[in-house]
C-alpha cells in the first residue's frame, strides 16, 4: 500500500464531510510555495523566471502556517522553488505536522542529506523527490550532470533513518516508454514507498505548441507506460488519475482543489495558470471565475491533464458516488484489468 | 515538480520596449503585457516620479483599476492606479527569454556546460549547493 491508512482515512473523512456540508468547492492540497529561488536552473522551466529581489523573497513560516489554517485542506505539498533552500523550512514544517497536515515537501535532493538532521520522522512527512527518469534522463532534464546520483544517495539516506519518501516524475512528448518503466523498477528497488506521476504542462507564454503532449498523446504515452504494469510498482495517487491519464475515463478540471499561495498571494485560478492574485482564500474561492477555466473553456487549458487539476477530480469520482468507490477499490487492486 | 516548462519557439521579447499608451485601452493592454513579462518594469508616473520593479498583479476591473509591484530595493509592494501611468518600459532583464527546452537542446554541448558551470556556481556562491 503506497499511502498510509491514517492518510486515506484523513482525507476520506475530510472528504466526506465536505460532501454532508454541501460544499461544492471544497481544496484538497494546499501548494504552498515558500519561495521561487532554487538551486537548479531547469531549462524551460516556469516557475523559477523571475528578477533577483523577487527570487530572494520568501513566506515567513507564520504566513505558511496562517495560510494553511485560511484553507484548511488535509495535505500541503511545499513546492518552488527548491524549499531546502528556505532557512527557515524545518521550522515551516514542524508547524504544519503539529497541526496534522500531511506535508509533501518537493525537493530535488541536492540539500537533502545534508538538511536531514533538521527534520523528524513523522507519519506527516514525505520527502518528494523530483525524479525525471534514469541518470541520463533526469540530469538531462535538471541541466546538470551528477545530480541523479546525489538524489539517489539522500533517498537512500532519508528511507534509512526513516523517513517517507516519494518520487515525482514530469513527464514530457520525448519520454521513451522503455526506459520510464525500467526507471519505476529502479525507484521501487530504491525502496521509496510510492511514485507520482504526471504530464507535463507547456508554460502558457510558448507560442508553438508542437511540442506540447496534445491529450491524445498523454493518453497514448501513459496507456504504454502503465499497461501490464509490474505489479511491484506503487504510485502514491488515486488510481482513478492514473487511469484518467490512460484514456480510461473522462474528467474535467477541479482547479480549486490544489489552491496555490505564495509570495504573491493566492494564485487565480490555479498552480499552473496565473491569471491575478487576491489576498485571502475566500476572496479566491468566490471571485475566481472558475466556469471560464478547465477543457473546452479555455484555450490554456485545452491539452492539460495535470495533477494539480485532475487528481482532485478523480478524488472527487472515488467518493462522489459508490459506483466511483467501487471503480477506485477495482482500480486499485487490479491496476491491469481492461 | 517542474511541471511547468516552456516549450516551442519563443515570441520575441519586449525588453528593452517602452509603450505610452495614448488612451485607457492602449494602457490596459500594456499593463497586461507587463503582467505578463519576467522582468522588472518601469513605470513612469504623471507626478513625474519613476518606479522600477516586478509586476505581479492587477485589477483592470472596477471604478479605479490599479496594479500590484514589488518596487526593486524595497521590502513591500506598491500599489498604483492606471489613471497614475504615463509610460511602462520593459527595463529589466527577460529572465524566460531563451530559457526553453529548445533553445537549451539546440545550443552546443559546451554552451550548455558552460551555462551548467555558471548555474552551479551562481548557486553555489549563495550557499545553496
Amino acid at each position: 500500500m503506497a499511502v498510509p491508512v491514517s492518510q486515506m482515512y484523513t482525507v476520506a473523512t475530510y472528504v466526506l464531510a465536505q460532501k454532508l456540508k454541501g460544499v461544492k468547492r471544497y481544496p484538497l492540497v494546499l501548494m504552498l510555495e515558500p519561495l521561487f529561488r532554487c538551486n537548479l536552473a531547469c531549462a524551460g522551466c516556469g516557475k523559477i523566471q523571475y528578477p533577483d529581489h523577487v527570487l530572494d523573497k520568501r513566506l515567513t513560516p507564520e504566513q505558511c502556517w496562517a495560510a494553511v489554517e485560511e484553507c484548511a485542506a488535509p495535505m500541503v505539498s511545499i513546492p518552488g522553488g527548491e524549499p531546502l533552500i528556505h532557512p527557515e523550512m524545518a521550522e515551516i514544517v514542524r508547524g504544519l505536522v503539529e497541526r496534522k497536515k500531511y506535508v509533501y515537501l518537493c525537493t530535488n535532493a541536492i540539500l537533502l542529506e545534508r538538511k536531514l538532521d533538521e527534520y523528524q520522522p513523522s507519519k506527516y512527512l514525505t520527502f518528494s523527490v523530483h525524479m525525471d527518469g534514469l541518470q541520463e534522463e533526469h540530469d538531462l532534464a535538471v541541466c546538470r550532470d551528477g545530480v541523479y546520483d546525489v538524489a539517489v544517495k539522500a533517498i537512500r539516506e532519508a528511507l534509512r533513518r526513516g523517513f517517507r519518501v516519494t518520487t515525482n516524475t514530469t513527464l514530457f512528448d520525448d519520454a521513451n516508454v522503455e526506459r520510464v518503466r525500467r526507471f519505476f523498477d529502479e525507484m521501487m528497488a530504491v525502496g521509496v514507498e510510492g511514485m507520482m506521476i504526471s504530464p507535463g504542462y507547456s508554460y502558457q507564454k510558448a507560442p508553438d505548441q508542437k511540442n506540447f503532449l496534445k491529450r491524445n498523446r498523454t493518453r497514448d504515452l501513459f496507456a504504454r507506460l502503465l499497461s501490464e504494469r509490474n505489479r511491484g510498482w506503487r504510485f502514491n495517487q488515486s488510481p482513478l488519475f492514473l487511469e484518467f491519464l490512460m484514456g480510461k475515463r473522462d474528467y474535467q478540471c477541479t482547479p480549486w482543489g490544489n489552491p496555490t499561495y505564495n509570495i504573491f498571494g493566492w494564485q487565480k485560478p490555479c498552480y499552473l495558470l496565473q491569471d491575478g492574485y487576491v489576498k485571502t482564500f475566500q476572496e479566491l474561492l468566490e471571485q475566481t471565475e472558475w466556469d471560464q477555466y478547465g477543457t473546452g473553456r479555455n484555450e490554456k487549458c485545452a491539452d492539460c491533464m495535470v495533477h494539480c487539476g485532475y487528481e482532485p477530480s478523480a478524488v472527487e469520482d472515488t467518493f462522489g458516488s459508490w459506483s466511483g468507490f467501487g471503480r477506485t477499490v477495482k482500480a486499485t487492486l487490479l491496476p491491469n484489468a481492461r | 515538480m517542474t511541471d511547468s516548462k516552456q516549450h516551442g519557439p519563443e515570441a520575441q521579447s519586449l525588453e528593452g520596449r517602452i509603450f505610452r499608451p495614448a488612451n485607457p485601452k492602449e494602457l490596459a493592454e500594456a499593463v497586461e503585457q507587463a503582467f505578463d513579462y519576467r522582468g522588472d518594469i518601469t513605470l513612469a508616473l504623471a507626478s513625474g516620479a519613476t518606479i522600477e520593479g516586478y509586476l505581479f498583479n492587477r485589477t483592470p476591473t472596477g471604478s479605479r483599476p490599479f496594479l500590484q509591484m514589488f518596487p526593486k530595493g524595497q521590502s513591500g509592494e506598491r500599489m498604483i492606479e492606471y489613471a497614475d501611468i504615463v509610460s511602462i518600459a520593459f527595463s529589466g532583464k527577460d529572465t524566460a527569454s531563451g530559457k526553453s527546452w529548445e533553445s537549451w537542446v539546440e545550443k552546443k554541448e559546451s554552451q550548455r556546460r558552460v551555462e551548467a558551470e555558471q548555474a552551479a556556481a551562481e548557486a553555489k556562491a549563495r550557499g545553496h549547493l
